[in-house]
């Protein structure tokens, strides 16, 4: 390196010339693969295309409280459309296929542009087995048309069940947007009922398959042998209280009347059945729900969608009789033979309140007036009792919150008291003149069929009451585990005392000469209820019955409303004593093994069919 | 520090190399657009912020080592490679593994990748060992030490299991030494059984040719008759070795020689990559199928693009156009670089520059040459376009020290 300073001469052009050449080899190999095997390798491109193919998990299965299967699901066939494959000008003839509007057609692939070019999106469900067959014959003529096999709920048809299942929907814009990870565009989600407050369990989680596919769309092989396919996560299966039997039975009683039963395991505190009359069909609503279906059953009156075993409100008549007499008793207000004559009527200043029975009860106790239904008894009771009292044991039995069954649509109801009448009538506006119509449960004072069912519960435990639940336990197909749904309970401590005259008098409506409920007598069976009829300004006033059996050892609480039919006592109560009584046959019948029935149950009895 | 930006005044009186930082922006640039695109679908864009947020510190970096004068770079350099040595040498024990190799530390925020800053200093220190006075190029003693001053690094990277890394360490000897003035016959001996193996492995025909040009080689050097002899005798050995050793390999190593040799045999398989960077780099023609257009890339075709395989990124989405114009670009940055290696007066400073080109250059036509198909697949980051905040960063300092050596290229040391 002598010559001049460092670094010049031979070695730098040796360095400058290694550094071109090398560089023009580059350039020359990119020539070669970008323009003489430019076609080759175009094609190699377009023919290897990786997909990613959702793979949708299986919505959970749902079982009654014996295990029998009520929902499962079918397969069904959904077309999807991957954008950037897709072509704009075969939109006609994809509609015409589908069935679809061309415009409806165009919408949905433009959204699903938005969402991802390169990923297939759900264009439409449900399609007939015919169309996916057609799609198959010319791969050609549809590019960037697939299909995917979904579930849908697919219905056995023991029962209906409409509002305790509820039912599945696309996934709505907001959803979407909320939770991007979880939901993709035409997914479907639990909208109402279980499925809804279940959600999260139902579905299980999506995983991903990624192959390799040619031009035609056809599978190649799997991509990166399959390492990078995410197996989907089957939903967890749920295990109802519901006793799918007595369900079918109790939808079958109601028939085309509009009304409500709700029965409840008294010693869990779960439903054994839960109806809403007018209901609807779910099987319209595992595919794709039909626009005119939708808007017929919005469009109807009777609101067939409306849940009124937890969403509707009726004053609850003589039902509510029991709240009064226990305030009554535990407060030391009365005792067991204090009476009341009764005249047929009931005068307070000016004003002139009937009892139901114009010739009156004459003198009644207590478990007499229970039994009776007599309403002067307790006009003049909750003049002695009082409003704040009254309200008070209204909530401790249950009223005026919610029960805690896990529905959006449940409602609290209304249990009025002062504030709560200061606030309608203004202070002072209201007088004790108010308080008899809530001494016989007509007013203010409203409940849900589904309190009522607790209420009967909360009496045939004699004051435990268990947060009602439509849930047992959820099953993981995965792991293989049962996880118990924990529910609450409380207590309300009366005494001894008190709830013997009440249960005795509600004993003696269904089993006693001159009792209300004689239409739940079942044969051989002690049991207990109230029949009650809420007024009602339209029409006849709303059959009511509450009631549990056995007596001693119950293991059936029901609530029945019927609307619009008059006596609770000529309506109601003969369709709970019906219920009651197959319940109970078969749970002797099945679970004679595992559970101990009273001894007074007679097997050979066939039931109250001749009532 | 003397600081005298005013006090060059050559025949070429400019104090910024405008080309080359030029050259390295623009190419910083394409990097982030292609990690945009090869990320877009993957991940969002956390890679592209990331690089973003690197490349701004790479700049003030590259700005800061502008204004540092050679001097204090060659007083500095030995207890700045001693210090990273240490960090090497528990980068296995204390480090982050990704993707099976041990090469990151990570510091809270980001990690760091501390192989990326031993390749600068092991470079500083061996220009210092062979600008010293006392050292004879000519000498065996010489190379050898010079030798162990590469090994040593490249030892402790060999330990994290970075072989892409150590290879580069190894590399970047040949073109220093040489600059230095090693005769020709050492890049021979050095780089000659590489080549001879690998034709050995391509069969007898590839084989012989290689050996005739070394023979041929060997004669135009004239070097010591016996010694060329020597060598000549030590390759033969080591292409009968090499199919010695290939015949009792465990299949599945032979097969990945054999995938590199023809990645058609295996598409699904090892070949893979290789075979999917191809198509996508041939799929795009002469300007390319548009930003964020190219089916292979969106679709993930080649697992962590945006790091090994970026060159696809332009390769495919601009085409021919794009893909010659990083090369091109790249192209001029080694030529002004080796432009800077002649025209510095000090000894050091132009050794330095030709070590940074070298690991320029050699990251490149490997990185390069395995995406479209001309080399094996070894992992190693393309400069300026591969995402990996440490690489970048350390390479915009090199174009830093490069440019404050421009600046000061009137001084001897």
């Amino acid at each position: 390196m002598g010559n001049g300073h460092f670094g010049t001469g031979s070695r730098k052009k040796i360095f400058n010339a290694v550094i071109v050449i090398a560089l023009l080899v580059m350039i020359g190999r990119l020539y070669q693969l970008q323009f003489v095997y430019q076609d080759e390798w175009g094609k190699k491109s377009r023919d290897n295309s990786v997909r990613t193919i959702a793979i949708e998990p299986v919505r959970g299965l749902i079982y009654d409280r014996r295990g029998r299967l009520i929902v499962d699901n079918r397969p069904s066939y959904t077309v999807t459309v991957t954008p950037n494959e897709f072509r704009y000008e075969i939109i006609p003839d994809l509609a015409m296929l589908l069935g679809l509007d061309e415009q409806v057609l165009r919408n949905r692939i433009d959204r699903a542009r938005q969402w991802s070019r390169f990923a297939p999106s759900k264009i439409n469900r449900d399609v007939d087995f015919e169309v996916i067959v057609h799609l198959e014959e010319f791969r050609d003529r549809y590019p960037g048309v697939g299909y995917v096999v979904e579930a849908k709920r697919h219905y056995t048809p023991r029962a209906r069940m409409s509002h305790v299942l509820g039912y599945t929907n696309e996934v709505s814009e907001r959803q979407l947007s909320r939770h991007p990870d979880i939901y993709y565009p035409g997914d479907l989600v639990g909208a109402a009922g279980i499925e809804a407050t279940y959600e999260n369990v139902l579905r299980g989680e999506r995983g991903f398959e990624y192959v390799v596919v040619n031009a035609r769309g056809q599978f190649v092989a799997q991509f990166a042998e399959g390492q990078r396919n995410t197996p989907a996560g089957e939903g967890s299966d749920l295990f109802l209280t519901i006793d799918a039997e007595l369900q079918a039975q109790a939808e079958e009683l109601l028939g085309d009347r509009r009304g409500s039963i709700v029965a409840i395991d008294p010693q869990t505190g779960g439903i054994l059945a839960l109806v809403s009359k007018p209901d609807y069909d779910l099987s319209n609503f595992s595919g794709v729900t039909p626009p005119e279906i939708w808007s017929a059953l919005n469009a109807d009156t009777s609101r067939p969608l409306f849940n009124r075993a937890v969403a509707s409100i009726y004053p609850p008549g003589s039902t509510y009789k029991m709240v009064l007499a226990a305030a009554a008793l535990e407060e030391g207000i009365i005792h067991e033979n204090w009476t009341v004559n009764c005249p047929g009527f009931f005068r307070l200043g000016r004003g002139v309140y009937r009892c139901h029975r114009p010739e009156g009860h004459g003198r009644v106790n207590v478990v007499e007036a229970i039994q009776k239904s007599c309403n002067v008894y307790f006009y003049q009771l909750i003049l002695n009792v009082g409003f704040e009292r009254w309200s008070r044991y209204g909530r401790l039995f249950g009223f005026g919150r919610r029960t805690g069954i896990g529905s959006i649509e449940e409602t609290p109801g209304i249990l009025p008291d002062a504030d709560y009448y200061d606030r309608v009538y203004g202070v002072g506006q209201w007088t004790r003149g108010n308080l008899i119509s809530l001494a016989i449960g007509q007013g203010e004072v409203s409940v849900t069929p589904l309190q009522m069912a607790v209420y009967a519960m909360l009496l045939a435990n004699k004051g435990k009451l268990h947060q009602p639940h439509l849930v047992s336990h959820t099953y993981d197909t995965h792991s293989r585990t049962i996880f118990e749904l924990p529910y609450n309970t409380e207590e309300i401590v009366l005494s001894e005392k008190t709830w013997d005259l009440i249960r005795t008098g509600m004993n003696k409506v269904v089993d006693a000469d001159g009792g209300t409920g004689r239409g739940a007598q079942i044969r051989g069976i002690k049991s207990a209820g109230k029949t009650g009829t809420s007024q009602n300004p339209h029409g006849e006033g709303h059959a009511w019955y509450v009631g549990f059996a056995p007596y001693d050892n119950p293991h059936i609480a029901i609530a029945v409303i019927i609307e619009n039919v008059g006596f609770g006592g000529r309506h109601a109560a003969p369709v709970a004593g019906r219920l009651v009584d197959q319940y109970l046959k078969s749970i002797v019948i099945r679970d004679a093994p595992q559970r101990t029935i009273p001894v007074m149950y007679d097997r050979t009895a066939t039931g109250n069919d001749e009532r | 520090m003397r600081f005298k930006p005013n006090k060059i005044k050559s025949e070429d009186g400019s104090s910024v190399d405008i080309v080359l930082i030029a050259c390295t922006l623009f190419l910083t640039a394409i990097g982030l657009i292609s990690i945009y695109s090869a990320s877009y679908d993957a991940g969002g864009s956390v890679f592209f912020q990331r690089q973003l947020m690197w490349a701004i510190l790479g700049c003030i970096g590259m700005a800061i080592m502008f204004f540092i004068s050679p001097r204090i770079i060659e007083m500095l350099a030995i207890v700045a490679h001693l210090a990273i040595l240490g960090v090497l040498a528990v980068v296995p024990f204390l480090g982050k593994t990704v993707a099976g190799t041990t090469a990151w530390l990570d510091l809270g925020p980001f990690s760091f990748q501390p192989s990326e800053v031993a390749k600068i200093t092991t470079i500083l220190v061996l220009a210092l060992y062979l600008s010293k006075k006392n050292s004879n190029i000519k000498s065996f003693k010489t190379l050898f030490i010079a030798g162990l001053i590469v090994a040593f690094p490249m030892g402790l990277v060999l330990m994290q299991a970075d072989v892409g890394t150590s290879l580069i360490f190894f590399l970047m000897y040949i073109p220093v030494v040489y600059w230095a003035g090693a005769s020709p016959f050492v890049v021979l001996i050095l780089v000659a059984p590489f080549f001879v193996g690998l034709a050995s492995l391509i069969g007898t025909t590839a084989l012989l040719i290689a050996l005739g040009i070394l023979l041929v080689a060997l004669l135009l050097i004239r070097e010591n008759g016996f010694l060329s002899a020597v060598v000549f005798g030590l390759n033969s050995a080591v292409a009968v070795s090499v199919q010695f050793f290939y015949e009792r390999l465990a299949q599945h190593q032979q097969m990945r020689i054999a995938n590199f040799l023809d990645p058609g045999s295996d598409p699904l398989g090892i070949g893979y990559n290789v075979i999917q960077s191809k198509v996508a780099i041939g799929s795009g023609g002469l300007t390319g199928k548009g930003f964020l257009n190219g089916t292979q890339t969106q679709l993930n075709f080649i697992p962590a693009q945006w790091t090994d395989f970026i060159f696809c990124v332009p390769g495919e989405e601009f085409g021919f156009v794009g893909a010659s114009l990083v090369i091109i670009l790249l192209g001029i940055l080694f030529l002004r670089g080796i432009r800077i290696a002649s025209v510095v007066k000090s000894k050091f400073a132009s050794l330095v520059t030709i070590g940074f080109i070298g690991i320029l250059f050699f990251h490149t036509i490997i990185n390069i040459g395995m995406t479209i198909g001309l080399m094996p697949v070894i992992g190693i980051p393309l400069p300026f376009l591969s995402y990996g905040g440490s690489a970048l960063f350390s390479k915009m300092i090199m174009i830093g020290m490069l440019s404050a050596f421009y600046l000061n290229r009137k001084e001897y040391s």
